[in-house]
């Protein structure tokens, strides 16, 4: 735990959060769509947006706790 | 079929999205209307009232002298200096102060008469508002972090460790550099389209139940449409200083966020 460095942190941004998810959603839902038109399936799309904001909300909370 | 209804039983037109297509001033084109004079009307008077009131500066400040540097010294001292840390915040308070006023008149520019549009309900302005802000927090990290420092820094977010790295990356870096200037634009640009689009439509409707319905009983509602729209215009009043002030802060946060050291 080196917490010598002057608290500012570059998250100070409230907006960060929304930030996140919606690039969550965003890359890992495209990913799941072009998956979809590869492979010719259904379900990787909608699991694609719901692990890209599962991931935008855990790296939200990594970067508070480091706070 | 709405609208058939309603044209059939009233004549009224509701307020849309082609209320804010102004006409153009000069020919054809529609690259020049109202709101484009009026960005160059806030200009002129951003600069004609820093420029009156820090003229002849006195150490007895004048009254004028004293209301510019009220003004200068809110943003200077509240945005900038709070946000950006003392020693660095010297160098952005010239555009953070101009910022905030610009965008204070233009927004107010929705309640002056004879005026009565707010610049920045055309989504245009404030995309390229946003850009300049992008251009310089980014510029900004560039120049601090160099460029493969900077895009580290600002893709790499703190507290993340490991493998999950290559999952987070990505997500971070659009969030940082695409999401941000994006949903700062379309919020000052939403908060000026909705409050005006709220003013038309409460002022049009209670003129038009007050004067044009054949309904007696519609007179008393447009009354109260018409008070109704005056009560909004005191809202509007509170979003437009504060969607100036957001943008500002925003700005400089994200300012701070470029210039800050890594973890």
């Amino acid at each position: 735990m080196a917490q010598h460095e002057i608290p500012t942190s570059r998250s100070a941004d409230p907006w960060a959060a929304f930030g996140r998810l919606v690039a969550g959603v965003a890359i890992y839902g495209s990913v799941g769509w072009a998956g979809d038109r590869w492979l010719g399936t259904w379900f990787l799309l909608p699991v694609g947006i719901v692990f890209g904001a599962a991931l935008g909300l855990w790296t939200t909370f990594a970067a508070l706790r480091q706070q | 079929m709405i609208r058939a209804d309603v044209s059939r039983a009233e004549g009224f037109t509701p307020p849309g999205p082609g209320d804010f297509d102004l006409q153009p001033l000069f020919g054809d084109s529609y690259a020049f209307a109202k709101p484009g004079l009026q960005l160059i009307l806030a200009g002129v008077l951003v600069f004609g009232f820093f420029a009156v009131t820090s003229r002849r500066a006195a150490m007895v400040p004048s009254k004028a002298q004293f209301a510019g540097e009220q003004a200068y010294g809110f943003v200077r001292n509240s945005i900038a200096r709070d946000i950006i840390g003392s020693h660095d915040f010297m160098k952005f308070v010239p555009y953070l102060v101009s910022l905030f006023f610009f965008l204070l008149i233009n927004n107010v520019f929705g309640l002056v008469p004879f005026i009565q549009f707010p610049s920045f309900a055309k989504a245009s302005f404030a995309y390229g508002l946003a850009a300049l802000t992008w251009i310089l927090y980014n510029g900004v990290g560039v120049w601090k972090h160099g460029l493969f420092g900077y895009i580290k820094h600002q893709s790499v977010p703190p507290g993340v460790n490991g493998p999950i790295l290559l999952l987070i990356v990505p997500l971070e870096f659009i969030s940082n550099l695409l999401v941000r200037p994006v949903t700062l634009a379309l919020r000052l640009f939403a908060n000026m389209f909705a409050g005006h689009l709220l003013l038309v439509l409460f002022t049009l409707g209670g003129e038009y139940l007050l004067l044009e319905a054949d309904q007696v009983l519609y007179k008393p509602v447009g009354v109260v449409a018409l008070l109704l729209a005056i009560a909004i215009s005191f809202l509007e009043l509170l979003v437009q200083f504060l969607q100036a002030y957001v943008f500002t802060l925003l700005t400089a946060m994200y300012v701070q966020g470029a210039l800050a050291e890594e973890h």
